[in-house]
This record gives C-alpha cells, structure tokens and sequence, in this order.
C-alpha cells in the first residue's frame, strides 16, 4: 500500500517535471489541446469565457454573483464554455497569477469585477496580447491612475450615485415621514456614490414631494469590509434602536448581516426596512411567507454588462480600448421591475425621476459636496 | 541531540503525512466526480510547469518561510506564536512606512527596510514574551490579541497617513526603490513576480539553524523548551530567554511581513490580517520545527497555493473545492505530529511482536508517555 502511494506521488512528479522542461502551454498557439498524457480534454469552443473574483466568494449575493449570472447567461445563450477562478488573496500578484491560469487554459476573454484589479489588468494587458478582458468599476492603470487602456481590455463604469439616488427617492416616499440610515462596506468610490446619490434622492423627496425624512450623519457608518456579517447585524441593530426606519445597506457581505438583523426584527412585528444594492435582494430578505424587508434595491446592471461585452466579442465588435459608462440613459442601472413594497404610485414617480435622468433633466452629483460622508 | 536517526524519522514523518493528505485529497476530487491523477498533474504543472511558475511558487513561498521559521523558533522554547500575522502586518506596516517616506538609493533604502521591518516585528512579539515571563499571561491568548491589534493599528495609519489619492483602503503603491522586486530577477524567471525575499529567506533559514544548533543563546533556548524549571535549577535565566525567544520569532515574522508587503504586493491593503501567519503554523509543524525541515514545508505549501489556480482552470474541480483540497493537504500535513506519536505503535503492530527488544530505544521512550 504504501510503495503504491509513493509511486502515485514519483508519478505525479514526474509528470510534473515533464511539463517543466517543455516550458510551454498546455495548450498550443492554435488552440488545439496537448493530448500528450492522453487526457480527455474538452473540444475548445469559440470563445472561452473566464473569470477572476474579487474578495469574496462566487455567492456573494451581489457582485462576483451578479457578473457570473450574466456570463451564465451568455454561455447559455451561446453555448459557451465559461470558468471562475478564485484567488488566494487579494494583492497584485494574486490577481495576476489565476488570469495567468485562465490564459494558459484558453480561457481567452476575462471578466474581472472589481477596482482592485486595475493594477493586474494594465499587467496583463501587454503581457498576454492575445487575450482581451473586461474590467467592471475600474479602469486599468500602473499605480498612478492615469488611464493606460490597450485594445484588448474594455473598462465598466457604472452610475452608482443615479441608482442610489432612485432607491432614496423610492425609500422617502414610502416612508412619507422617519429617518434613514446607510452602512457601507469600504469607503471606495462606488459604495461612497450609492451614499451620496442615496442622501440627495431622500433630499429630492423631501424638496418636491412634501416628504419629511431625516438623515443624521452618525446613522451613515462605512463598516470597513464587505465580508464582516456579524459586523453588518449589530450596526444595523444600534441603528434600528435609534429609530431608523430603513438602512441602505451597499456593503457586500456585511449588508447581510443588516439583512439579518432586520428579519429577525420584522419576525417579531417590528417595521423595519433594507435598501437591498448592487443585484434585487428581495429574495434575501424574505422572512415569512413571500413578505420581505427588502423595500427595494439600488442595482447596478453587472449581469447585462458582463453579457453585452461577451455578445459583442461573438460578434466581431468588442469595444477595446474604451471606458463605458453603464448609466440611467442606457438602463445600467435603476431599481427593480417589480418592488412588492413600494406602491405604485411611488414606483411611477421613480419611473419619472428615471426618465428625466435618460432626458438629462435631472441631475445627479457624484461628488460629496456638502452631503455626509 | 539531533542525530541523522531523528533527522530522518522527521523526514519520514513528513513524506508520510504529505502522502496521506494527497490521498486525502484524491478521495475528495474522485467524490466529487474528478480524477486525481489528472488533479494532481495539473497542480503540479501549475507550479512547476515553467520558470515563471517556478518563480511565483518560491515567491508565494516566501513569506510562509518566515512565517514558518517564526512559529518553530518560539516552539524551540517552548512557546505557540499564533501571532505571526500581526507580526508581519507590523514588519510590513514598517516597511512599507520607510519605503513611502524616504527617497534614498535602492540599497540603502532596502537595508532599511529589512532592519526596520526585522525591529518593528521583534519589538511587537516581545509584548508577549514579557507579559509571560513577568506575569505568566499565556502567550497563545496574547498573542492573538496583538494580532488583532496590529490589524486595528494598521486600519488606522495605512489611511491616515499613507493612503494613495483615492482609494482609503489600501496605502500608496510603494515606488520602485523600495520593492524586493528587482528587474534582473524578474526577467530570469519570466515575469514571475519572485524577489529578493527569497534570498533573505535563505540566509535567515541559515542564521536560524545556526542559532539553535551552534550557540549558547540557541541551546539555552532549546534547554528552557525542553523542561523550563530544570533550566532555571541550570542558572539559565528563564525569563529572559522568553522574552528573546518571541523577540527573534517576531523578527522573522516581521521580515516576513516585508517580503509580503514590498515584495509579493505593491501595497498594503487594511482589513486583511495576512493568511501566511497562520499557515505558518502549519508549515513549522510539517517541518518538524527545524529551519531547513521549515523551507522544505514552505516551498511545498507553495507550490499548493500556486497550482490550485491551474488546476482549476484546467479541470472541471470548482475553486471551493479545490481550496478544501488544498486545506486537507495542510490538515494531515501537520498531522505529521500525530501519525510520529503513533508511528512505534506501528511499527510495533507489524514487528514489534517478532522482534521483542527491538521497541526499547529512546524513540519508544520519548512517545510512551502519549498512549
């Protein structure tokens, strides 16, 4: 038995060492498979799509799952091979080793969410031509910001400060008259804009629609990580025993916790609600029957980004070398089609409100300003 | 005390725990509809295929050698760092403030940075060394405790004084000057992110062994881990070895933080207490707590962490499993502990019964006491 299990581990060196001194791909220039260990390996389609995910795991209820929805949907659609891979942290050169894996599988075009991975893509982008990839909420660059975009990379931007800005005017004017709250994951531009653009549509309300909605700068907490659930529930608590009526919760996994929280509160008679981010969290907050705590959701469209660029790359016509800019006037972003706890009144005012934003009526600054952090 | 017996038994031990998680983690891919073997190849090839990966497996290595080296060292005195991740988040928080704040020439600002981060990381362990050898606190308490603490510390100054211009999560990325990574390096092996770290781990693995197995401050180390009060009746000074004993395994573990903080990344993100001090227990238990034993387990976790990636990409094994995987192999390594308490049962199984006076050797002696 155990010169069995040391001729399985010889074996496997050796295998190894093989590859080694090949110093080549796995797979050759022209995409035909190295069948030399005679291993089954699967037909190479069209377009392989792969992906990296950011901190956090594939089911994060918003943004790793909401880009590997849209890429199901396309390798559906289109029959398409399709891969996530996970990095062992989140540095530079984490980042860099599992594109570097997806490449090397012929995994050639690459969907990357998330900022952090700017500094890997400009890296990549040179280091393997051949491959293109897309990089959702950031733009790549050497660690000085200035924009360094190659044909084969296309950048996703999207309006988080309109999308906000729709959920507050939903969350006042269902309300009428309370007092909101907002927990942020990091204090990193997308979930700051969720906040700003959160305060001016409750502000908005307040103005035009006779709403009187309160907001105080110490119920607008940024947790400091997006993984942090039991973190999530216990300033969700603090805050719903100071009266809040309805957090935003734009903060990953911590919002969960929050989520949490206000379930177990409805639970128990208490009417407390969930501004759910990112992706419809209706779902996640249902705690009896089909009722939710989730009033509505500012939602950010990754699943169709990530679906359009895959689209476009089957097609012959992917964007390289641009930023876009995912917004109200292209529906990248808004809230649900279908919100059980908002009225309809209230939703055809949020329609109102979007319509004027695709016309350019409406405003929306994504700058802090004087609005709390 | 270490004869090439013992040596070789640490060894087998070792080679058989490794054996035994690969088994381990075979069982768990062919559940879940895979086969091992071609696993295994992929990762394998994943960190071996080329220079460039044997590049990034002793890159990622690095830092788990230091982390390694810090866990064994206080273990040779008789003490359980469970904070080699906030000493290395303090060796790199220093190393990362010196390579942000002075602009000097590349040597020199390096220098600085290896002695700042090898104090910085020393001075934290110390806390706990004195707190035991004054107030007998359990250093496996309070060394938890400053792990959390130098995470706060570092969520703290990262953004208050060394943030880039946007982002408030992560520090400045640290200029040229001041990063392991050096372009002559970096072309050997093909763009592999490996650094100088590597080297610094090689002469520290040396000093380490040289330390403990050449010195007076290394046998009055080993002799307070051995049996403390028999060392006090000796006239060695007891507390002031433990103070010395987490001071030198901080040092490691700060240099560790270095090599990770200026050499693996480019910056140092909040919020994340680095895995490595943790998986340096690991790694120090199949290494059997001796320096090179340490190397050898580091490169090996290396090579995991580096192929698991390819592996994935190249078999239909998803990341969560293959991460299962991974820890199962780090699970029965450090078993290695365990299957060595209860290897003479073993071997007594199969020849103790025909060979009677075989089983009385000091080996038999050393783990009679366990059963």
């Amino acid at each position: 038995m155990k010169s069995w299990l040391g001729l399985f581990l010889v074996l496997a060196l050796i295998f190894a060492v093989i590859g080694c001194g090949a110093d080549e791909p796995v797979v050759d220039e022209n995409g035909v498979p190295d069948e030399e260990n005679g291993e089954p390996v699967d037909e190479v389609a069209e377009v392989r799509v792969g992906m990296v995910t950011d901190a956090g795991t594939i089911d994060d209820k918003s943004f790793n799952q909401g880009t590997w929805e849209g890429i199901q949907l396309a390798a559906r659609d289109f029959d398409l091979e399709t891969r996530y891979l996970q990095p062992g942290g989140t540095t530079e050169a984490d980042y860099i080793t599992e594109i570097g894996n997806l490449v090397d599988a012929e995994f050639l075009l690459i969907v990357c969410p998330g900022f952090k991975f700017e500094t890997a893509i400009y890296d990549v982008q040179t280091r393997y031509p051949h491959a293109k990839f897309v990089l959702i909420d950031g733009y790549p660059h050497a660690g000085d910001w200035e924009p360094v975009i190659n044909d084969n990379v296309v950048s996703i931007f999207f309006t988080e400060h309109e999308s906000g800005f729709l959920a507050g005017l939903a969350t006042a004017l269902q309300l009428g008259e309370g007092e909101v709250g907002f927990i942020g994951g990091m204090e990193i531009p997308p979930v700051q804009k969720f906040s700003w653009g959160f305060q001016q549509g409750v502000a908005y309300a307040n103005e035009n629609y006779g709403t009187s909605v309160a907001m105080q700068a110490e119920n607008f907490i940024y947790e400091g990580s997006f993984d942090n659930v039991a973190a999530g529930q216990q300033l969700a608590a603090a805050m719903y025993d100071k009266g809040v009526d309805a957090i935003f919760a734009a903060a990953g996994g911590v919002g969960i916790g929050a989520i949490n929280e206000a379930k177990a509160r409805a639970a128990a008679g208490e009417e407390v609600w969930i501004v759910g981010v990112d992706v419809d969290q209706y779902d996640e907050g249902i705690y009896e029957g089909n009722k939710s705590i989730i009033l509505t959701s500012a939602m950010k469209y990754i699943d169709v980004a990530a679906y359009d660029m895959i689209e476009a790359e089957l097609n012959g016509v992917f964007p390289g070398g641009q930023i876009l800019m995912f917004d109200a006037a292209n529906y990248g972003i808004g809230i649900p089609q279908e919100n059980p706890n908002l009225d309809a009144e209230v939703e055809s005012i949020v329609q109102e409100a979007f319509e004027a934003m695709q016309a350019g009526t409406l405003q929306v600054a994504e700058e802090q300003g004087d609005l709390i952090r | 005390m270490k004869t090439k017996a013992r040596v070789k038994k640490d060894f087998t031990m070792s080679f058989f725990a490794i054996l035994l998680g690969m088994l381990a983690g075979s069982v768990l891919m062919a559940v879940t509809g895979n086969n091992p073997l071609e696993g295994f190849i992929y990762l394998f090839r994943g960190g071996l295929m080329n220079i460039e990966r044997i590049g990034n497996t002793l890159a990622t290595a690095t830092p788990l050698i230091f982390a390694g080296l810090s866990v064994a060292f206080a273990f040779k005195t008789g003490l359980f760092n469970i904070g080699g991740a906030g000493q290395m988040l303090i060796g790199g928080l220093c190393a990362t403030a010196i390579g942000l704040t002075f602009d000097l020439p590349k040597p020199l600002l390096l220098t600085m940075i290896v002695f700042g981060s090898l104090v910085g990381g020393a001075l934290w362990a110390s806390l706990p060394g004195l707190l035991k050898a004054r107030f007998n606190v359990h250093e496996v308490v309070s060394t938890i405790m400053m792990n959390w603490i130098a995470y706060w510390t570092v969520y703290y100054i990262v953004p208050q004084y060394f943030k880039g211009p946007f982002l408030e999560t992560e520090s400045q990325r640290i200029p040229e000057s001041a990063s392991l990574k050096v372009p002559w390096l970096t072309e050997l092996f093909n763009g592999s992110y490996i650094n100088l770290g590597i080297f610094l781990a090689i002469i520290f693995v040396v000093i380490s062994a040289l330390i403990l197995e050449r010195t007076t401050l290394g046998y009055e180390l080993k002799a307070v881990g051995y049996n403390r009060d028999a060392a006090e009746a000796a006239g060695i000074n007891v507390n002031r070895n433990i103070v010395l004993s987490m001071a030198i395994a901080g040092a490691l573990a700060g240099l560790g933080g270095a090599t990770f903080y200026v050499g693996f990344a480019s910056n140092m993100q909040i919020g994340v207490l680095p895995a490595q001090g943790f998986d340096g227990i690991a790694v120090a238990l199949l290494g059997a707590n001796s320096p090179w034993g340490v190397f050898g387990a580091a490169v090996f976790f290396g090579l995991l962490h580096t192929g698991k990636g390819f592996m994935n990409a190249m078999t239909a094994i998803p990341p969560e499993i293959a991460d299962t995987i991974i820890a199962t192999i780090i699970y029965f390594a450090a078993t290695s502990v365990l299957i060595e308490r209860n290897w003479d049962r073993i071997r007594k199984i199969n020849f103790g019964s025909l060979v009677p006076g075989k089983g009385k050797n000091t080996l038999e002696a050393e783990s009679g006491g366990d059963e």
